[in-house]
């Protein structure tokens, strides 16, 4: 109310903030005529078909590896610097090492949203594994559980709420980094739309693609929630 | 004179401290439990009862003397010493009934083999109606009720209880102590059984070790008289009972104002 208000009154210039309606017609002109001879729905497409890619390879490398750096404290202790010294780097400032490695195609995209996820998908396996309940594993062990049998049957089913935890927490850092991602040439992309709007002043388009963002990506994390009753409805269970 | 089981002989164990520096907490323990034997380890906490159990259950190795099953040296876990724990430990994604077989399954024994077995554990204890449940939807007691099912079913030779009754409200442990010792008498397995409560070890056990202050040695071995099947109001009406209650009751009291620095009084 009081945003659509702000505008109708002109209490706020429209170029500045603009109200619901200029978005609602931004909306439809966008989704007739598109924006820069693109479809507004292939500029989403584009950027989840990115994401989505990215998101499923890091998971795929991410959790087993991390796993395996906490079943192995020789194996983390190797890999962790590197992790920890890649992890809280701004994305933004590899997109030169990028560019220069994997070009300007669509493959400098998938690096950059696929690296900031897998790094904090691998910390988060890593330290599921080591929180993983010791009473729980003695108990396995003195019911003649093997090795082998103590990881499928304890370790993984207990550390999965936490795996999905961190896909949860991962899955929104990678899409943060979607629009250093296509700020690599890219001529399609939600975040690429934002990002040449602001340079014509299209506040409308702008503020239109923030909000496609922010409901991709809280639709990304419903999902991952749906998945997480699914397949690990013991979540948060005391036993 | 029957067989030793679990035997202790002189065994020392020291972890490290906090700050600097190791802290003794087993100091030449020997001990024997015979087979079919129900023993009470009793002590202030922080004695080293549990880290007995952890030893003989083979989580831990000693630093000095010996550990023997059978009079061979204990060097990891096995189905043949069952464990229950303070808390239930169930595994949380697996039914209730999925829970109690788990030994069976692990050692990949035939299901027929142990299917009957496990019916009968779940009616035993009260579980049949709630055997397709997940841990999380049953009450504590039930769930401590499904971990003794589960330790019970790989038929264990020795049965190793550390406060497996301390969390539960008074009423339910008493419902589980009568429960465990009416299992017992059926199945006669060793139980070595740690608890702080002297009520507890004279309705439970054949013989009571009480411990001392840390380092843990053990102080007296009691043995306790009374007739089984044990009835708890029967027993308080018997003045032996008394008698032992009061002679532990000394012992324990003198053992843990030694261990909270105080003097006895």
């Amino acid at each position: 109310m009081l945003w659509q208000l702000s505008g109708s009154l002109g209490w706020v210039d429209p170029l500045l903030l603009p109200p619901p309606s200029d978005l609602w017609q931004t909306v439809q002109e966008l989704a007739i005529s598109g924006y820069r001879q693109t479809p507004l729905w292939q500029h989403f497409a584009v950027s989840t078909g990115r994401a989505l890619l990215a998101f499923a390879v890091a998971i795929a490398l991410g959790v087993p590896l991390g796993l395996a750096m906490g079943l192995s404290p020789l194996f983390g202790a190797v890999l962790n610097p590197f992790v920890q010294f890649l992890r809280p780097l701004p994305k933004i400032a590899l997109i030169p090492l990028v560019i220069v490695w994997f070009g300007i195609g669509e493959g400098a995209k998938f690096f950059l949203i696929f690296i900031s996820s897998f790094l904090s998908i691998v910390v988060g396996a890593s330290a599921a594994v080591h929180g993983v309940s010791q009473g729980r594993l003695r108990a396995a062990r003195t019911l003649g559980a093997s090795r082998r049998q103590q990881f499928v049957h304890v370790v993984l089913p207990d550390a999965l709420p936490e795996v999905f935890t961190s896909v949860r927490l991962s899955i929104g850092i990678g899409w943060t980094s979607l629009i250093a991602a296509e700020m690599v040439a890219a001529n399609s992309g939600l975040g690429w739309m934002v990002i040449n709007a602001g340079s014509y002043l299209r506040t409308d388009v702008v503020l239109l693609g923030i909000v496609l963002l922010g409901l991709t990506g809280y639709a990304f994390d419903w999902l991952l929630q749906l998945l997480q009753r699914r397949f690990a409805p013991w979540t948060g269970r005391d036993a | 004179m029957s067989h030793p089981r679990i035997t202790l002989e002189h065994v020392s164990k020291q972890f490290a401290a906090p700050g600097a520096g190791r802290t003794a907490v087993l100091d030449n323990v020997s001990l024997t439990v015979n087979e079919g034997e129900f023993v009470c380890l009793l002590g202030p906490s922080g004695c080293g009862k549990s880290t007995i159990l952890n030893l003989v259950a083979g989580f831990e190795q000693p630093d000095h003397g010996r550990v023997l099953l059978d009079h061979r040296p204990i060097s990891e876990p096995g189905p043949e010493r069952g464990m229950v724990f303070q808390q239930p430990m169930l595994f949380p994604w697996l039914t209730v009934r999925d829970n109690v077989t788990f030994g069976p399954r692990m050692t990949g024994a035939d299901k027929a083999s142990y299917q009957a077995d496990a019916e009968r554990y779940l009616q035993l204890v009260g579980l049949q109606d709630f055997a397709e449940h997940y841990p999380w939807q049953l009450s504590g007691g039930m769930r401590q009720r499904a971990a003794l099912a589960r330790a019970w079913l790989p038929k264990p030779q020795t049965l190793l209880m550390d406060e497996p009754f301390g969390a539960l409200d008074a009423q339910t442990r008493l419902a589980m102590q009568e429960l465990l010792t009416d299992i017992w008498q059926r199945t006669r397995t060793t139980i070595l059984f740690v608890t702080h409560d002297v009520d507890e070890a004279l309705f439970l056990a054949d013989r009571v070790l009480v411990m001392s202050a840390r380092p843990g040695q053990i102080r007296e071995s009691l043995t306790v008289p009374f007739a089984r099947p044990r009835n708890p109001e029967e027993l308080l009406t018997d003045s032996a009972y008394g008698q032992l209650k009061r002679d532990i009751l000394h012992a324990v009291r003198e053992e843990a104002a030694k261990s909270l620095g105080l003097q006895p009084a």
